[in-house]
């Protein structure tokens, strides 16, 4: 069995990064199309978004359309390889509890 | 860190759901900009034909714009995009198909049987896609264009085309812009 990813557990974090994970592997979503999908507020969500970019779990781009600040986020390589293991590692717990429910 | 059986249940339960309305908002929004495009192509195909009958010849040349801007706005989305499942392209070959043969088949007599026949084809196959990706959005616009459609062609046919031009067309570009709206 694999190791708990402690950044992905988060509730929050492990919802950003589902949300991301459905997305093809360059498309960027916009920060305030995100927020309603992971249901955050503004601050939470811009902290768990550093906290996931730290990790080297997404690419946050910033800049301007006309005078509006837009940020955008998609998930990068190592993110979707560490969300994948993630799932795995979840999985793995199921799969064990049931193979134990089996032999009691 | 222990994680339970119950709590990995429930995390796999949430990145499901998070992962569903995740691609299917992804979806609204490349589908947002055709439905705006053939809104307008409807309005002033339609506004055309109800302004004088043989500017119905534009058809022709309004399908062939917005065929090219679709097929541009695709070019441009399939760039960054997954590879397209082939069931997806052998599902719009079939449809195209189909249709073909309906007209041979049955081709609609009036022009208003036209006019009413292709936004009939089209509401199917935004209900169809709707009903396939869990889009609620999709599908009510396709089930609004449907009814709109059957409504104007019974009981306004003398104003048909302008019915399809404002409230056909209107109701697409609408459908466009509550689809990109988060």
């Amino acid at each position: 069995m694999g190791q708990l990813d402690a950044i992905i557990h988060q509730p929050l974090r492990l919802k950003i990064m589902a949300a991301l994970n459905a997305l093809p592997a360059h498309v960027q979503i916009e920060f305030m199309i995100l927020k309603p999908l992971v249901g955050a507020t503004d601050g939470n969500l811009g902290a768990h978004i550093i906290t996931l970019e730290n990790a080297g779990y997404v690419e946050v781009e910033k800049d301007f359309v006309g005078k509006k600040p837009r940020t955008r986020v998609r998930l990068t390589k190592a993110g979707r390889r560490a969300f994948a293991k993630y799932i795995a590692f979840l999985r793995d717990i199921l799969d064990l509890a049931e193979s134990d429910d089996a032999k009691a | 860190m222990p994680v339970s059986p119950s709590e990995a249940k429930q995390a796999l339960r949430e990145v499901s759901e998070t992962e569903r309305v995740s691609a299917t908002t992804y979806g609204y929004r490349t589908a947002s900009p055709h439905l705006i495009v053939w809104g307008v192509i409807w309005m002033v195909g339609y506004g055309s034909t109800y302004l004088k009958p043989v500017w119905s010849i534009v058809w022709p040349v309004l399908t062939v714009i917005g065929l090219a801007i679709s097929l541009w706005l695709g070019w441009k989305e399939r760039r960054s995009a997954h590879p397209v499942d082939w069931r997806y392209r052998a599902t719009l070959l079939v449809a195209l198909l189909f249709t073909i043969a309906i007209f041979v088949i049955l081709s609609p007599k009036t022009p208003a049987q036209i006019g009413a026949f292709i936004p009939m084809l089209v509401a199917l196959f935004y209900c169809l896609a709707g009903i396939w990706t869990h889009g609620v959005r999709m599908l009510m616009t396709g089930i609004v264009v449907a009814v709109l459609t059957v409504t104007g062609y019974f009981w306004f046919s003398a104003v048909f085309p302008l019915w399809m031009a404002v409230v056909g067309g209107g109701a697409l570009i609408l459908g466009g812009v509550w689809l990109r709206n988060p």
